[in-house]
């Protein structure tokens, strides 16, 4: 290796590394201030531990915010919207996959534009029609509309695996006398179980992490807050002032959950992420 | 005799009937099966995402209050006052720094670490994808929280304490008309850059080693490589990157906003996506917000146009 190359090299090391500690210091400071004593957090602010490390602040979170109830409430919501987007889509992925017909690339085409859509432009009019059906502040009504909304992607990413299914197969399964919907739950899902997974994890992630929807239909109700939901209300409620510590306790325990999934499943979310933008 | 039917060709003719009309019904049955297949999928989008979009167009010609269901019919009312506010023109403005910042943060920066990616091994580059992607699998509004610590307007904060150790005065970045919408922007490209150097990697691993190989051997090195075949190679990707970040700047702060700034100071982090948000559930204001909605959709419709076309001569250019 040629010393030119060799310090290439180098130069890419340290400049990527250089980002990945700016991308990861904030999140230090997060756990590290979250473990800091309370009267101690702005003590030699610019290290984000202190020598004595204590769990006080989540003994506190724990304490006073139901954080259970905001988690089980996370939880329905985000198997909520994951199974149901995935039940909808496989059986649409799958038609859109095997089968020829006439309105094929207008319904296609309709359901990938349905992701142009911001969501900030869906909210006023879903929020009127929940509240016609009186479902605001209920755990229906925050999982009701997702269902539709961004829909589209997982029929896309499913469609994208389908198609390099071999035709041959199904085709077998079908002159062997399988009627289609057997072909779909005991040929074309099972043998698509790595991307369905990775599809329901990533919805899971996505759904997990929604704050604005869920404080539009959720907010008005403690029962209904999901975790992000139930820490901005923490962090906005005025009493005691210095108590940043037991803040970002609580944002730590939000962000545990998703990071931990992510920790274990790495390499399916990456490429599940990497797959939806790319081939759009 | 020619008019009436012998028994046996009768007999003949009504089966033939009847075995044509089941296969017509067996085979429009299945004509119709990919429908089925398809129908829930599009009826949940069809209720959520088209209805309100018709919804939306329809609310911007009338005034009204979000809780209360009277709404007076105004015409074009809505979008003549809003182009007219110098408080809109001022909203859309700040989406362009949005963009601008987004530029930066989001497209230069990830794609310039990836192009650095060229020189290193799978596996050290599945380290910096894994690292710099963190963020995104974590709740905004819950990570924003320590940038709110980190910008505290106190003197102990810890912005401040940086500047102080240059003889700066401390200041309050999140309330100073002109340090808080590139705090904001900061938090939002923070957050997001790790998720585009993944995509731009993605990008240049799908250029073909061949390519890069033959024309290495050709004699192009360093940045006549990269300019002459690693860039135009990159291009679709780097152009979808771009129409990400154009339409994705103002969503992008959306949580930061909504968290530390609700658009203030005095309108400073505002911006289209979330004007319409306040209008519609902070002021309740139906038909401004709605108008609002139906320019932002007209924007992105254009910049969605905009990529297709460009990317349409492109890739039949390079063929």
């Amino acid at each position: 290796m040629s010393v030119e190359t060799w310090r290439v090299r180098w130069f890419a090391r340290s400049l990527l590394s250089l980002a990945a500690l700016i991308v990861l210091l904030p999140l230090i400071y997060m756990v590290g201030i979250s473990l800091k004593p309370a009267g101690r957090v702005f003590e030699n602010v610019f290290l984000p531990f202190t020598t004595t490390v204590t769990l006080q602040n989540y003994e506190n979170v724990l304490k006073t915010v139901p954080m259970f109830r905001y988690l089980w409430n996370s939880i329905l919501f985000s198997f909520g919207v994951a199974i149901g987007q995935l039940l909808l889509a496989l059986p649409a992925a799958f038609a859109f996959s095997y089968y020829e017909f006439r309105l094929k690339k207008t319904l296609l085409a309709l359901v990938i534009l349905s992701l142009m859509v911001p969501f900030v432009v869906t909210y006023i009019p879903n929020y009127l029609l929940l509240a016609d059906l009186k479902l605001i502040n209920t755990l229906p009504g925050l999982i009701l509309p997702m269902l539709g909304i961004s829909l589209g992607f997982g029929i896309f990413l499913l469609r994208q695996h389908f198609m390099s299914f071999p035709k041959e197969i199904l085709e077998a399964a079908m002159i062997d006398g399988a009627a289609s919907w057997q072909v779909l739950l005991r040929v074309v899902a099972p043998a698509n179980i790595s991307a369905i997974t990775a599809l329901l994890i990533y919805i899971l992630i996505n759904t997990w992490n929604q704050f604005i929807w869920p404080l539009l239909i959720g907010g008005g109700r403690e029962e209904a807050y999901t975790l992000t939901v139930g820490v901005q209300m923490y962090f906005i409620n005025p009493e005691a002032g210095n108590r940043w510590g037991a803040i970002l306790a609580a944002s730590v325990l939000a962000a545990l959950p998703t990071v931990i999934v992510y920790l274990i499943m790495r390499k399916g979310v990456l490429r599940t992420f990497t797959e939806g933008a790319i081939k759009g | 005799m020619d008019r009436t039917l012998s028994l046996p060709t009768f007999a003949r003719y009504t089966r033939t009937l009847t075995r044509s009309g089941a296969q017509f019904w067996s085979r429009s049955l299945r004509g119709l099966q990919p429908y089925l297949y398809i129908a829930p999928a599009l009826t949940a989008i069809v209720l959520f995402v088209y209805l309100p979009l018709v919804r939306t167009v329809h609310l911007s010609f009338y005034q009204g209050n979000l809780l209360n269901p009277t709404r007076v019919y105004v015409g074009l009312t809505n979008y003549t006052q809003l182009l007219d506010s110098p408080i809109f023109q001022r909203t859309l403005l700040q989406s362009g720094y949005y963009v601008l910042f987004s530029l930066i943060g989001s497209v230069i920066i990830p794609v310039s670490l990836a192009l650095l990616t060229l020189h290193l091994t799978d596996k050290e580059i599945d380290f910096y994808q894994s690292t710099l992607f963190l963020p995104t699998v974590m709740a905004f509004n819950v990570v924003v929280l320590i940038w709110a610590f980190f910008l505290l307007p106190t003197p102990n904060g810890l912005f401040n304490r940086l500047i102080a150790l240059f003889g700066q005065a401390p200041q309050s970045w999140l309330k100073d008309p002109l340090f808080a919408l590139p705090s904001i922007a900061l938090m939002a490209n923070w957050k997001i850059m790790g998720f585009h150097f993944l995509l731009a990697v993605a990008g240049l691993k799908a250029i073909p080693r061949e390519c890069l190989e033959a024309a290495y051997v050709d004699g192009a090195h360093g940045w006549t490589l990269m300019r002459r075949v690693v860039l135009p190679l990159f291009a679709p990707t780097g152009l979808f990157l771009i129409t990400v970040t154009l339409i994705g700047s103002m969503d992008a702060v959306f949580t930061p906003i909504r968290v530390l700034t609700e658009g203030g100071p005095n309108n400073a982090t505002n911006n289209l996506m979330y004007a319409i948000y306040s209008e519609g559930f902070r002021f309740f204001r139906l038909g401004q917000a709605s108008a609002m909605s139906v320019i932002l959709i007209v924007l992105f419709g254009g910049v969605i146009y905009w990529q297709y076309r460009l990317l349409d001569r492109w890739v039949t250019y390079e063929r």
